[in-house]
């Protein structure tokens, strides 16, 4: 019996063969839809595959249902208050009509979206880091040299077992280690600077840059730091909003965020200078800074001021440096042109414009194209 | 009578005690073999439809990770899993409790009695454990002979087009069988098939008159098996369509009567355990187990609890409870036990969909309405009724479909991807008439396009047999 059961092993492998190879199939459709976003877990992305089911003959939508329960007639069916956030349509679902999550792992997501967008792997920056591991003595184990020995943590694991056996006596208070109780210190190896990237996405919020631009920004995002995570072992993320001034900020705010005042780019610029300066060396950490807008800034002086922290502070430090020009309503897309005619020469420096949804994949492309 | 090779010594007593119980309160079983089984080998099994032998196919590991899930989530439990078969084969699920294997082994055999004396049962093949690894085993052969990829296709096609099947076919062709061997002075039925013939002709009236031969294609509900038969196809391809035909048929009776069958499943293990089974000290945990698998979630319908609800509400109006177990599916049990006091005590009402994206909301209590919409939903076992109308002559081979419309549209781009698999195998067009609300709608699918056009209204007189 147990032998049979265990086919399902191998109809599960088939149905997740099946999911992987519809979501190549639509991965365009991915890449433009926030659909995957806030599905991502540290290893594994959930992707809500509804097509997955065999087309059959179907009732549609104006088919009504029996329920039950108690309610007058008018309110809501499920006996919940209908002011609710709307939304989450669809009580009376069909059976067969749920929508199905796959877990598909983040490297073969990454991998789908290389070959999709034919992006090249990142080469290392240096040789030098190659040969850079160190380490340090933050690790514990069981074993070890006696000089190593770490003194504290034995006597408290002794401690400990004394009191657990009840053999602790307060008027002689006298613990004494056995081999069991005995630690060491250990060499934690630390991440070698070529497996460690940070990521800063900066964006303006500024009044001009609605919801639908910001969405756009949320996906680019997501897929640029799907494909970053599977490119480096340790990936750090900062997020950065700028009007006419910047700070730091988390992901939520980040996406969330609406402010109203002017824009002044430089600021945020500068602060991504700072944030390299104090915290992420480019001798430790590859860095990639992308900055989002509708292309809009406070002065022509400021633009200046950009080009200016770009070339002569940022590039040098960076792995490379991305531009992002969402079309807005309100936008002149200046930015972009300034940029462009400042850095035609330059690789490092990239600039893509979107003018909607559709464009999402030829600026992922553009960005995470040139394998720096 | 009953058996359980993987069952603890304690638990093999309570199954016979449990058994003994059914006996004596008149439940009539084949033998029922108990098996004990982790969760995650239970989920597998139901995933398979109760049969962990059936052929390859990815849409049972779907299954499977869709029960898996709601598992995990504790969204859903399963306790049980009762095969229809002889021996009934009932697998347990070794995490429950003893108060719940009680539970669930008296649960066990209300099903057992069910499967064996409903008559919507008696055209059911009880030996299908057989049947249905003979498929597995032709199906790796096809695989083996014409690729995974060629083979798993084309059973995704006959998959999407597994329900276009008449629901109630089988108990037809079982029934004119039945009756040609009466004429012809066979020998007479066992008892059992004498039951299920007295309890047809309640349910169904009297036979419809036997087909006449040599005219041309009678209009039929059983597309599938039309395709299969008629279709320019290779042989292990009809083969394919035959096999798919053959386990819908089979399944088929457990989806006409989810709710009597689970009604009678509760209203037994619920009698059986307060009648003697329940030590006293077990009566909280039964109290909080049974109330939790018959409980609503708000807005929707549970089978178990509808069910059960209605054949206490049979056994105060005094109904014979063991006639209408053996006569009834779900659409005539509800019509014949649900009235306008079940309805309001049962506080049912009609939920209709919000406009804008709006949730459900109730759109009416009105009793008639509560049964109307009910029978609708449960009518053709819950499945838009699409019946072949036509093949057109004179060297050409049209199908022509027509959806029975009854008020609830299809979902059109879902038939149009419907008619174009038809189209692919049929290899000629296909038309489907339906309505989108009122406006009548005809759908042809052409060279692999399908166009969707306003059509003149089609003849609603056309017979509709069996209901």
């Amino acid at each position: 019996m147990a032998g049979q059961i265990h086919r399902i092993d191998r109809d599960r492998a088939r149905f997740k063969e099946v999911v992987r190879g519809r979501i190549r199939e639509d991965l365009q459709r991915y890449l433009a839809s926030s659909e995957l976003i806030g599905k991502r877990g540290d290893r594994v992305v959930s992707v809500p595959v509804p097509a997955v089911e065999l087309p059959r003959f179907r009732f549609g939508s104006n088919e009504a249902g029996v329920g039950q329960g108690p309610g007058e007639v008018g309110d809501a069916a499920d006996g919940r208050d209908g002011d609710a956030d709307g939304g989450a349509g669809g009580a009376g679902e069909q059976e067969g009509s749920h929508i199905l999550e796959a877990e598909v792992e983040l490297e073969e997501l990454a991998s789908m979206l290389g070959e999709e967008l034919g992006l090249p792997n990142i080469l290392p920056r240096g040789r030098d880091e190659l040969d850079a591991c160190g380490g340090q003595w933050s690790g514990i184990r069981g074993q070890g040299p006696e000089s190593l020995r770490h003194f504290r943590r034995t006597f408290r694991r002794a401690l400990v077992r004394t009191i657990a056996a009840g053999d602790f006596d307060h008027q002689r208070p006298v613990v004494t280690p056995i081999r069991d109780d005995q630690v060491y210190r250990a060499l934690k190896p630390k991440p070698r600077p070529e497996s460690s990237a940070v990521i800063m996405h900066m964006m303006d919020v500024s009044g001009s840059m609605g919801r639908e631009q910001k969405d756009i920004v949320r996906i680019e995002a997501f897929w640029i730091d799907t494909w970053l995570r599977s490119q480096y072992r340790n990936l750090e993320v900062v997020y950065i909003v700028h009007d006419a001034t910047a700070k730091v900020v988390d992901k939520e705010t980040f996406f969330h965020l609406r402010e109203s005042g002017g824009t002044k780019i430089s600021s945020a610029y500068e602060l991504c200078l700072d944030l390299i300066k104090e915290r992420y060396h480019p001798e430790d950490y590859n860095i990639y800074p992308f900055h989002y807008s509708d292309g809009d800034n406070w002065s022509a002086r400021d633009t200046e001021r950009c080009v200016a922290l770009v070339r002569d502070e940022l590039l040098s430090r960076v792995n490379q440096f991305c531009y992002g020009q969402v079309k807005s309503a309100y936008g002149s897309g200046q930015f972009k042109k300034d940029l462009d005619t400042a850095f035609q020469e330059e690789p490092a420096l990239v600039t893509a414009g979107v003018d909607d949804r559709a464009g999402i994949p030829g600026a992922i492309k553009a960005f995470l194209g040139q394998g720096r | 009578m009953v058996s359980g090779p993987s069952l603890t010594p304690r638990l093999l007593r309570e199954a016979q005690r449990a058994e003994a119980a059914a006996s004596d309160a008149g439940l009539s079983f084949f033998e029922v073999v108990f098996e004990m089984l982790d969760a995650a080998d239970v989920n597998a099994v139901a995933a398979y439809g109760g049969f962990p032998t059936r052929y390859p196919s990815w849409r049972f590991g779907m299954e499977y990770e869709r029960l898996a899930k709601g598992h995990q989530w504790g969204l859903s439990k399963i306790y049980e899993l009762v095969v229809n078969h002889d021996p009934t084969i009932a697998y347990l699920v070794r995490s429950n409790s003893l108060m719940e294997q009680k539970l669930v082994m008296a649960h066990v055999f209300g099903h057992a009695d069910f499967f064996r004396n409903n008559a919507w049962f008696a055209p059911t093949e009880r030996s299908m454990l057989e049947r249905f690894e003979e498929h597995a085993r032709r199906i790796h052969e096809y695989v083996g002979r014409y690729g995974q990829d060629r083979v798993e296709r084309f059973l995704d096609v006959a998959l999407g087009l597994e329900p276009l099947m008449d629901p109630h076919g089988p108990q037809r062709r079982f029934r004119a069988a039945e009756s040609r061997a009466r004429r012809g002075g066979g020998p007479p039925g066992t008892t059992q098939v004498e039951r299920s013939r007295r309890s047809l002709r309640l349910v169904m009236g009297d036979e419809p008159p036997a087909p006449d031969p040599g005219q041309r294609q009678r209009p039929t509900f059983d597309l599938l098996t039309f395709i299969a038969e008629h279709a320019h196809l290779e042989d292990w391809e009809r083969d394919v369509l035959g096999i798919v035909a053959a386990e819908a048929e089979y399944f088929m009776p457990q989806r006409l009567t989810k709710i009597i069958n689970e009604g009678w499943a509760s209203f037994w293990h619920s009698r059986l355990l307060t009648g003697g089974l329940l030590e006293p000290s077990e009566l909280i945990e039964f109290a909080d187990c049974h109330s939790s698998a018959t409980q609503a979630a708000p807005g929707q319908l549970n089978p178990y609890k509808l069910g059960i609800e209605l054949f206490r509400h049979a056994e105060r109006q005094g109904l014979d409870l063991f006639r209408l177990r053996a006569v009834h599916n779900d659409v005539s049990f509800v019509d014949e036990v649900m009235d306008e006091a079940f309805i309001e005590r049962s506080a049912l009402f009609v939920s209709e969909q919000g406009r804008g994206g709006e949730g459900a909301r109730i759109g009416s209590r009105d009793h008639r309405r509560v049964k109307q919409e009910l029978l609708r939903s449960l009518a053709w076992a819950g499945q838009p009724r699409i019946e072949l109308v036509e093949v057109a002559g004179g060297g050409r081979r049209d199908l022509v479909l027509q959806h029975h419309h009854d008020g609830r549209d299809l979902k059109l781009d879902e038939a149009a991807a419907v008619l174009r698999t038809i189209e692919g195998l049929w290899r000629a067009p296909v038309q489907l008439l339906t309505f989108e609300g009122d406006q009548a709608r005809r759908l042809t699918a052409n060279g692999g396009e399908v166009e969707v056009r306003e059509a003149e209204a089609p003849p609603s007189a056309l017979p509709s047999r069996a209901g």
